[in-house]
């Protein structure tokens, strides 16, 4: 055996894997896609065909939801086996031009939409928002996330943010344009060399500013400072545990009512991921008129997007029925009127399923920030 | 084979609204982001794949600021061997014959198989500095190849004309191609290649470490004058010609005779 494959099955405990299954049993997109990540487990002990594997399709079709991890009698990470063969072929250069493009452009301009750095905080535009500066105390530093910053469908998360913050009077500010991608795609993508570098970078830029936590918009931004960042002066929050905080000290009430049915679809990086499942339902059901369903799948067992692991970037061969528009008849069959989400990239992919299965008329997706910007404006 | 690559560093000016300053000569350029040329970087490509099939070295060659080291550093990460970048304020950049001039002479004292160049840069679309290398150099050329086939001696480079035509020529060696977008993939520069490119040789070098005669490739040898640039107005002049297509015929041939057409 050489040091090098000592070093991929030591690196992902290949050994203490008791193929029980439990792994492919629970994936999401075994379903959808055929992948079968215990098979992957098993043959990636052997160092002859670690190129091969690397070289199969299906190491593309991993959301990165870690329902894996999570079922893992032995907790171990069965996901990050397919991480591994895919930072071989990141390492060979010959991936695809889309995942290439998206890696290159956190290189050069610090986000992966291929969006100049110049234009990250454009959308505080006509808005009255404080933007942090080195050095200065701050409560709540917030980091926005390149998806909510450049893509104009969920900008709204961070324009309404502003517009609950300066509701409240807490202190708060947000960083300025040098904020960069929190890396939470380029690790699942496989570019380990590139991740290590926005680790060391970030930690640098985000410890310069004196902050008594730092809120991620974003469950992807959270989950990955939370996990891969241990040098990190500030803690980091998500946004609906500070907003669950406000709504209890009653610093955030709402005059309107919506007399809706709402569906909470748990994101992989907020639940799963992370634990976080209350605070959400919470401020859902904060809200007067609100009645509160559950997915039968909710929770642990939340159905995944299909929106993290690299998947903004690269489309599964498969075309079986997207878990996305799985996720929406489920919710129709429910009689959700709105289903709620807190995270960015659920939302894109869960309104991309409604609108293709043609129930714009009939239901909404919404952002939980949407939802409470709403009832916020006077 | 020994080649040469030479790449610009461009604005990307897709995303970011593009304005003229004050002085009508020059463009904001503070919300851009920049990254290699695209031409150029199926050229990088081009060569380092002759590279891995034929062997040999691959050279970069770029005229360009400081900070386009990490486009030059990524060209290195891919593949490329060494790299030269010039860098002289006296030098004018706006005029494409002048760039070749530049470019030959940083070439003259070097012996080289294949020069490849973009066949077109995304910012100022002259696609004229790699045929105009070929001049300044004496050798041969062909600009806009889709498909390169190297042989003993000599060079099959497919062209891509009007209309997508292939036209196959045949060139002796030494020769200049101009590579056009499509012609393969550009792989990533991942950054651990990056990071080990950092040890492949990067000189920079001015008009003087040439030996080139400053007063050649200077404003006043240029013989482009720039004198304003501007924002074309967009105007919405377009008729829509509806009826059967006799009518269609005689309406459009009447407009075309009234406009003085034909």
């Amino acid at each position: 055996m050489s040091i090098e494959n000592q070093t991929f099955t030591e690196k992902h405990d290949l050994l203490g894997c008791i193929q029980c299954g439990r792994c492919t049993g629970g994936c999401p997109v075994t379903v959808r896609a055929g992948l079968n990540v215990r098979q992957f487990v098993n043959n990636a002990y052997d160092e002859e065909k670690l190129d091969e594997l690397a070289r199969l399709t299906e190491i593309w079709d991993c959301t990165a939801c870690h329902t894996c991890a999570v079922r893992c009698p032995k907790g171990l990470k069965p996901l990050e086996v397919l991480i591994g063969l895919r930072a071989m072929i990141v390492e060979s250069g010959k991936v695809e031009p889309t995942v290439r493009d998206a890696l290159q452009s956190v290189l050069l301009e610090g986000n992966p939409w291929e969006k100049p750095r110049a234009a990250r905080t454009d959308w505080m535009e006509g808005l009255d928002v404080k933007v942090a500066e080195e050095g200065q105390e701050v409560d709540n530093l917030f980091f926005v996330c390149c998806t909510i910053a450049y893509d104009p469908r969920v900008q709204v998360m961070a324009k309404n943010m502003v517009k609950l913050l300066n509701k409240t009077g807490i202190d708060y500010a947000f960083l300025p344009e040098d904020e960069s991608c929190c890396g939470s795609e380029v690790f699942t993508i496989g570019e380990e060399g590139l991740f290590e570098m926005l680790v060391e970078d970030n930690t640098e830029f985000l410890n310069q500013f004196n902050a008594g936590r730092i809120v991620a918009l974003s469950p992807h931004c959270y989950t990955t400072y939370n996990t891969y960042f241990p040098d990190l002066k500030s803690p980091v929050i998500h946004y609906t545990q500070l907003l669950d905080e406000l709504v209890e000290e009653e610093k955030l009430t709402w005059d309107k009512e919506l007399p809706k049915k709402i569906v909470y679809h748990d994101p992989c990086y907020l639940g799963k991921q992370s634990g976080i499942y209350d605070e959400p339902r919470r401020l859902l059901k904060s809200i007067p008129g609100v009645e509160l369903l559950e997915f039968e799948r909710c929770r642990e067992r939340s159905l995944c997007c299909e929106g993290g692991g690299g998947k903004m970037w690269i489309e599964s061969q498969s075309t079986a029925e997207r878990l996305a528009e799985t996720r929406i008849k489920d919710a129709k069959e429910l009689g959700a009127e709105i289903v709620a989400a807190a995270c960015p990239f659920c939302i894109l992919t869960l309104e991309d399923a409604m609108k293709s299965l043609g129930y714009e008329e009939e239901m909404r997706v919404a952002e939980i920030t949407e939802l409470l910007g709403e009832l916020a404006d006077s | 084979m020994k080649s040469f690559v030479c790449i610009k560093y461009v604005p990307d000016t897709s995303e970011a609204e593009v304005k003229v300053n004050p002085d009508g000569k020059t463009v904001d350029d503070s919300r851009f982001s920049y990254d290699i040329n695209d031409a150029d970087n199926y050229a990088v490509e081009e060569s380092v794949l002759i590279k891995e099939d034929k062997g040999g070295e691959v050279d970069v060659l770029s005229i360009g600021p400081k900070q386009s080291e990490v486009m030059i550093r990524m060209a290195l990460a891919k593949g490329c061997d060494r790299a030269t970048r010039i860098e002289d304020e006296r030098i004018a950049g706006h005029d494409p014959l002048i760039i070749a001039r530049v470019l030959a002479g940083a070439l003259k004292d070097q012996e080289f198989d294949l020069v490849f160049t973009g066949c077109m840069a995304a910012d100022d679309g002259h696609m004229s500095t790699g045929v105009a290398l070929a001049e300044e150099l004496g050798v041969n050329h062909a600009s806009m190849v889709k498909e390169v086939e190297v042989l003993d001696g000599k060079v099959k480079a497919h062209r891509e004309l009007e209309g997508g035509l292939m036209e196959v020529v045949e060139l002796e060696l030494p020769a200049v191609l101009t590579i056009q977008t499509g012609i393969n993939e550009p792989r990533y520069a991942p950054i651990r290649g990056i990071r080990q490119a950092q040890k492949k040789e990067l000189n920079v070098k001015s008009l003087d470490d040439l030996g080139l005669d400053p007063a050649e490739v200077s404003f006043d040898a240029s013989g482009i004058i720039l004198e304003n640039l501007y924002i074309p107005e967009v105007e919405s002049a377009a008729e829509f010609i509806e009826g059967e297509p006799d009518e269609k015929a005689e309406k459009l041939a009447s407009i075309l005779v009234k406009g003085g057409l034909v």
